[in-house]
């Protein structure tokens, strides 16, 4: 496949390839679309990306942080395009790296992945500026119909169903850690199974705030601070619930992380509701494909009307029940700008990660990535990248690692460097008559 | 001079920053008084742990930039150019003094000289530029940036630019510092001509793209400081005067001078101001350009002189390759500028280039040996068609009454062979268009431009022309798909078959959408259901999809004439082929398929439920990995009268979560709709009209539950409650009557002319918050489809039911994206407000901030600073909050 090979490393220094490999890469990704279910079923270790927006070297930028692809497993949670001044090198180059190595990048749709949606906010108009006619933007959103709606992080080792001796065994493993390691194992834990380890939360963060508070090169974390330092007292409340059913088939926790690029649907109480949705459309108005990719969460009880005009606004409740029923430790998902470049609410049940930093180019925003270890669901071995954990513990990554808890590392960043992407701009229109 | 400002008394807490170093330092924590001292008034700020250090002394200045930000920030720059920040733990503490600096300031004002007059002339007299020469590039660039604050200094500065002329006195400079290579003088001239520009004033702009100013003004903003180390090259491309291709000279020199206006100013938006434009400078700028294209297009078509010239361009004895392609650039460059004029001046112009001989132009281009050229030819066509579908397809007819070749013919004729697969693409578009003969009259009158009254329409022609017609040219254009009868193979269909089917099918699926009775003749004269069929089975899957697709759109249609056919041929067998095919995999064709199946589960489609089950009775029972298929046997069981009660416990051991009197109330229900059959079908038969179903509010829960796919599909039966339905489902829906949820939906339904955010806004207190989780709030969706039946009609009439369903109502919604827009850029939703707080910040403060570095320091970045100063920010609110 030299000829993919040759497209990626041209699409990587930002020059686009011919409006014929353009067809042809995109009926390539369809045939290997077309197999992946509404919901891919991804193993951890992967690193979960929020919206890129066409901005190319910010999204470069992203891949000098977070490893290179073959290397490193990327999920992408939508919005690729619109906005940025780069969307097509930046989804040819993702859709690209998509065929050459499809088993280390997944792509899911976002609201943006849409015919409608690029018309009015600057991919169609890239596209006709930059190929001369609307074709490309054709070939594009055929492909966008084809993209999968969620994705499935499992542990490595651990199935769908996990089990009690998986709990054991990641008890096990948490006493070979370190203290501080085992503090960070258990707040995540905690927030998966809150009636077994509750008891353990107050330990849990007496050690994990002064560390937060003492990374001075990430001063976002601080701001997360009085979050983090929520999920014991609320968790407390949830978790009296919770400790009525533990007796129950409940009891067990798994590390199952749903993305998705908006959030949750009130006609979606499962994740395999998700799968009879016939996905292969445009994205409509309303209903279940329209909420995944289009609703937020807020800081109201149950459901609400989204400012947006499309979606719902969702609850802690109804995160915390779907958590619950579906054994996801955590939803992730993008969609929504957040000047830390992530966000986590409802005890940490849901987070929101944004990776395009210094958004349209004047939002002063950073950006970040989240990175699932292999241990992140009761995988029961010790991964490799819990060495890691504790080296950018250490405050040593100056570059800006934030790490909250095991199985869900941030990294923080900003903005490509100038001398890296050259000025931003759009490309002029070659000849005109008028 | 006295100073009549009171004071405020008490000490208002609060933590002192300064900009250091792109950082912000905390200077520690006080407590802040405003004093006046010497008859100057000062702020003041005590050590809260050592009562008698001063953290803070400063003289208010009446020219000074104080800026409150958020609730319970003040932020200026002290005269030696230091940035500083005041952070008040609460707000009313901020308010306190904020209002002592803006009285000082006031009083201050109303002192200085010349004071005796209007508001106006004061700020207008407080601003003065001093000479345009580089030495005082500095304080120009400070003046500019600090009068930029407030709308009032903002229009004094526009004014006195404008009066003085002092941009074409600033343009002199940018050589000069080029000349001196003094990079600082050309980053601060670069400022300075943002600041300018982003004063947003007509005037201003309009200046900036004349003759003499533009290259000066672009030269300067080649040299950002935001990129040191880069220049941008815009005045060679400004300066490039070979872009301008003129296909017939344009001889009116204001409208040659205006063309070129246009240009520049298009460049200034898209490329040279791209990064750094705010929403109104945005505005504006295409404002300007909307005006200049209205009277250039105008002058184009009031020229006939122009225009004869244009189209004997396409005289076949001309042999100029080269001036024929540009004159159809040039004719599609206009179509483009004509879809953002007003409907009557669209119309206006291109019933002007018809007569001239717009479709002859068309005719050339399609059938270009150039790809490009082929497309740009559809993009005209499908312009027009935009424009007025009825009536292009009012030529069209004429010209077949005529005995004429159509351009369907050709059009149809040009799908077949096309090679190219975008070309191909756009002609399956158009003919789409072309052929789709539900022709809403009233709509059109609505719409009706000048040209309403002297066009053939297509109502002159009988219905059954009209029939004829589509009939003859469906047969023509769905022949390839009528000879596959005889193809046993189709696995080794080539790509560009494969193509040509997956269209042919695709605009088979729109006609059987878009009107029930016209097509149903070609479906059965040329048999082809049963071809589409035969394409359940090509290994390809996405053609698979585009046939499954079909089926289920006539699923959908609930329509007796289809259901017969499907269930007497073999349709279903073929699906539940591919399902079995599928089944261990999760993969999109088996979510398609699952889907098809639930919806005739959920709409309970009775003919459609028994045959499948007599018929593929054992295939469906082994279908366990889904509940799908098991529901469906027992659909089936109940509609051969077995007791409910047996369905009863067969379906509790599957499905544990049901309530049992859930599945007796469905039960009980579903009689209800036996009854009602063929009463409805023969409703769905003669109307499809979606209104009519908002009527009934008890339907909107089943609308909205089951929308996903097909939410075109006119008819959704929405009377049963589901036993699939989990049961917080249910239990809401239970809930959501009880509090006679309908009743407040009413209101909104009635007023379909009041805006959805208002509406989203006004209800959402009114959304019943139970502690049952599934309690979606209905009405927004419905809201929205009452939208689409306001939509603009053209969207409606050129897009299928299945794009409706997003474009159409996407256009109805343009509010809702530019609702929505705002929203993600500016404002978030209220859980975000830590990070909104730092956001709006950012869009109004980091301009300054970032001007203010460029002129302190050169190497600073905007960017870091913007980071830092939200994440201080933030971390404040996080102060308050912990502290209130």
């Amino acid at each position: 496949m030299s000829d993919l090979d040759r497209a990626i490393a041209q699409l990587r220094a930002c020059r686009l390839i011919p409006e014929s490999q353009v067809r042809e890469l995109c009926y390539k990704a369809r045939e290997l679309l077309i197999e992946e279910g509404n919901v891919v079923c991804v193993d951890a270790p992967v690193t979960i990306c929020g919206d890129i927006h066409g901005q190319f070297h910010d999204l470069m930028e992203l891949f000098r942080v977070g490893g290179d692809v073959p290397d490193t497993n990327y999920l992408f949670m939508g919005d690729f395009v619109d906005r940025g001044f780069y969307s097509l090198e930046s989804f040819l180059l993702l859709l690209c790296l998509k065929v050459r190595y499809p088993d280390r990048i997944t792509l899911i749709r976002g609201n943006h992945e849409s015919r409608q949606i690029t018309t009015v906010y600057g991919f169609y108009d890239e596209c006709i500026r930059k190929y001369g006619s609307a074709n490309v933007w054709r070939y594009c959103c055929e492909v966008f119909d084809y993209l999968a709606l969620g994705a499935l992080v499992l542990g490595a080792s651990s199935g769908l169903e996990p089990t009690g001796p998986a709990l054991e065994t990641t008890s096990s493993t948490m006493s070979l850690d370190d203290s501080e390691l085992e503090t960070e194992v258990l707040n995540s834990r905690g927030e998966v199974t809150m009636s077994s380890y509750r008891p353990k939360q107050p330990r849990t963060d007496s050690p994990l705030l002064p560390s937060l508070s003492q990374d001075k090169s990430a001063t976002s974390s601080t701001t997360q601070t009085p979050a983090s330092s929520m999920p014991p007292l609320r968790s407390g409340w949830a978790g009296t619930g919770a400790t009525g059913d533990s007796s129950g088939s409940y009891a067990t926790g798994t590390g199952a992380v749903l993305c998705v690029h908006g959030g949750l649907s009130p006609l979606i109480d499962s994740v395999d509701k998700i799968r009879l949705i016939d996905r292969k459309q445009e994205v409509p108005h309303e209903g279940a494909m329209c909420d995944l990719l289009w609703s937020d969460p807020d800081e109201i009880d149950g459901w609400g009307l989204s400012p947006r005009g499309a979606g719902f606004l969702f609850g802690g409740d109804i995160v915390k029940h779907f958590n619950y029923k579906n054994d996801l430790s955590l939803i992730a998902r993008a969609h929504q700008l957040v000047m830390e470049g992530y966000k986590e609410m409802f005890d940490g049940g849901i987070v929101t990660v944004w990776s395009a930093p210094n958004y349209c180019y004047r939002c002063g925003n950073v950006a970040s990535i989240l990175e699932l270890g292999e241990d992140a669901s009761n995988g029961g071995t010790v991964a490799r990248s819990n060495g890691e954990y504790g080296r950018s513990n250490g405050g040593a990554a100056g570059a800006a690692a934030v790490t909250r808890s095991p199985g869900r590392r941030y990294r923080v960043f900003e903005a490509a460097a100038q001398d890296t992407r050259g000025m931003p701009a759009k490309k002029p229109v070659a000849d005109y008559f008028l | 001079m006295a100073l009549e400002v009171q004071p405020p008394s008490d000490r208002k807490r609060v933590k002192v920053y300064e900009l250091r170093d792109n950082d912000w330092f905390d200077r520690g924590t006080g407590f802040c008084t405003g004093q006046i001292l010497d008859d100057e008034p000062r702020i003041f700020v005590e050590s809260e742990d050592e009562p008698n250090r001063v953290l803070l002394e400063t003289k208010i200045s009446k020219d000074d930039g104080y800026q409150k930000q958020q609730e319970t920030l003040i932020v200026w720059t002290e005269p030696n150019g230091t940035d500083m920040a005041l952070s008040f733990q609460e707000a009313e503490g901020c308010a306190v003094i904020w209002d002592f600096v803006n009285n000082v300031q006031q009083h201050l004002l109303s002192l200085a000289p010349g004071d005796a007059l209007s508001d106006e002339i004061e700020s207008y007299q407080s601003i003065m530029l001093p000479a345009p020469e580089l030495g005082n590039l500095p304080e120009i660039d400070h003046i500019m940036r600090t009068s930029s604050i407030t709308q009032a200094g903002r229009d004094a500065l526009s004014k006195l630019v404008i009066r003085d002329e002092y941009i074409p006195k600033l343009i002199p400079l940018v050589s000069m510092a080029e000349d001196l290579e003094s990079l600082p003088d050309l980053h601060r001239l670069c400022n300075i001509m943002k600041s300018l520009i982003l004063l947003n004033d007509n005037t201003i702009i309009e200046t900036v793209v004349t003759d003499p100013v533009i290259l000066g003004v672009v030269g300067a903003l080649e040299y950002d400081p935001e990129f040191p180390t880069h220049k941008a090259n815009h005045r060679h491309y400004l300066a490039d005067q070979t872009r301008y291709k003129e296909v017939v000279p344009i001889k009116d020199p204001l409208i040659r001078r205006k063309i070129r206006y246009t240009w520049r100013l298009q460049y200034l938006k898209d490329v040279v101001l791209a990064r750094i434009l705010d929403d109104p400078t945005f505005s504006v700028l295409n404002s300007l350009i909307f005006f200049n294209q209205v009277e250039i297009v105008n002058h184009i078509q009031s020229n006939a002189q122009f225009l004869k010239e244009l189209f004997t361009v396409f005289d076949p004895r001309n042999a100029d390759n080269k001036r024929k392609e540009d004159a159809v650039q040039f004719l599609h460059q206009c179509a483009v500028i004509a879809k953002n004029l007003q409907a009557p001046a669209r119309a206006n112009l291109f019933a002007n280039f018809i007569n001239h001989g717009l479709f002859a132009v068309i005719a050339f281009a399609i059938k270009h040996p150039k790809p490009p050229l082929r497309t740009t030819g559809i993009d005209l066509l499908v312009s027009l068609l935009d424009h007025d579908q009825i009536m292009m397809r009012g030529y069209m007819l004429k010209a077949v009454s005529e005995k004429k070749t159509p351009l369907t013919d050709t059009l149809i004729d040009l799908l077949h062979t096309e090679t190219d697969l975008g070309v191909k693409n756009q002609l399956a578009d158009a003919i789409k268009v072309l052929l789709d003969p539900q022709i809403p009259m009233p709509d059109a009158m609505a719409r009706a431009g000048p040209e309403h009254f002297n066009k053939p329409r297509s109502n002159i022609f009988s219905d059954t022309f009209v029939q004829n017609h589509f009939d003859e040219s469906a047969r023509r254009l769905f022949w390839p798909l009528k000879r596959l009868e005889n193809s046993d193979n189709l696995n080794d269909l080539t790509f560009q078959d494969v193509t040509l089917y997956s269209h042919l099918v695709d605009i088979l699926t729109f006609f059987v959408r878009q009107h029930l009775y016209r097509s149903r003749n070609v479906i059965h004269d040329e048999s082809l259901a049963p071809r589409v069929a035969q394409l359940l089975t090509v290994p390809q899957k996405h053609l698979k999809l585009t046939a499954l697709k079909f089926f289920r759109t006539l699923i959908s249609l609930q329509d007796t004439f289809y259901q017969a056919m499907m269930t007497r041929n073999n349709t279903f067998g073929l699906i539940l082929d591919i399902v079995y095919q599928s089944m261990p995999r999760d993969n999109l064709l088996n979510s398609a398929c699952l889907e098809l199946f639930e919806y005739i589960k959920r709409e309970n489609i009775k003919p459609i439920v028994l045959h499948l089950v007599e018929k593929y009775g054992e295939q469906i029972k082994n279908i366990t990995y889904v509940d799908t298929f098991q529901t469906l046997y027992l659909r089936y069981e109940q509609l051969q009268g077995y007791g409910a009660e047996e369905a009863d416990s067969t379906l509790y051991s599957q499905e544990e979560e049901l309530p049992d009197q859930r599945m007796q109330a469905n039960g009980s229900r579903w009689q209800g709709v036996k009854e009602m059959d063929a009463a409805e079908e023969e409703y769905f038969n003669t109307s499809d009209d979606e209104e009519e179903w908002q009527q009934d509010p008890q339907q909107n829960t089943a609308i909205s539950a089951h929308p996903q796919n097909g939410a075109a599909s006119p008819v959704v039966k929405p009377l049963v409650d589901y036993p699939d339905d989990d049961d917080e489902d249910d239990a809401m829906d239970t809930k959501a009557e009880d509090q006679t949820q309908p009743k407040q939906e009413s209101p909104s339904q009635d007023d379909p002319s009041r805006d959805t955010t208002m509406d989203s806004s006004e209800e959402a207190p009114s959304t019943p918050v139970s502690l049952t989780i599934q309690t979606p709030p209905e009405r927004l969706s419905e809201k929205r489809r009452r939208e689409e039946e306001d939509d603009d009609e053209l969207m409606k009439l050129t897009t299928g039911p299945k794009r409706r369903s997003s474009v159409n109502a996407g256009s109805g919604s343009a509010g809702l994206l530019r609702r929505k827009r705002s929203v993600s850029i500016g404002s978030l939703s209220s859980n975000e407000k830590g990070s909104t707080l730092g956001n709006t910040t950012t869009s109004a403060a980091p301009k300054r901030i970032a001007i203010n570095l460029g002129s302190a320091t050169v190497k600073p970045t905007d960017t870091a600073v913007d980071k830092t100063s939200n994440e201080k920010e933030n971390r404040d609110d996080n102060h308050d909050s912990q502290g209130g």
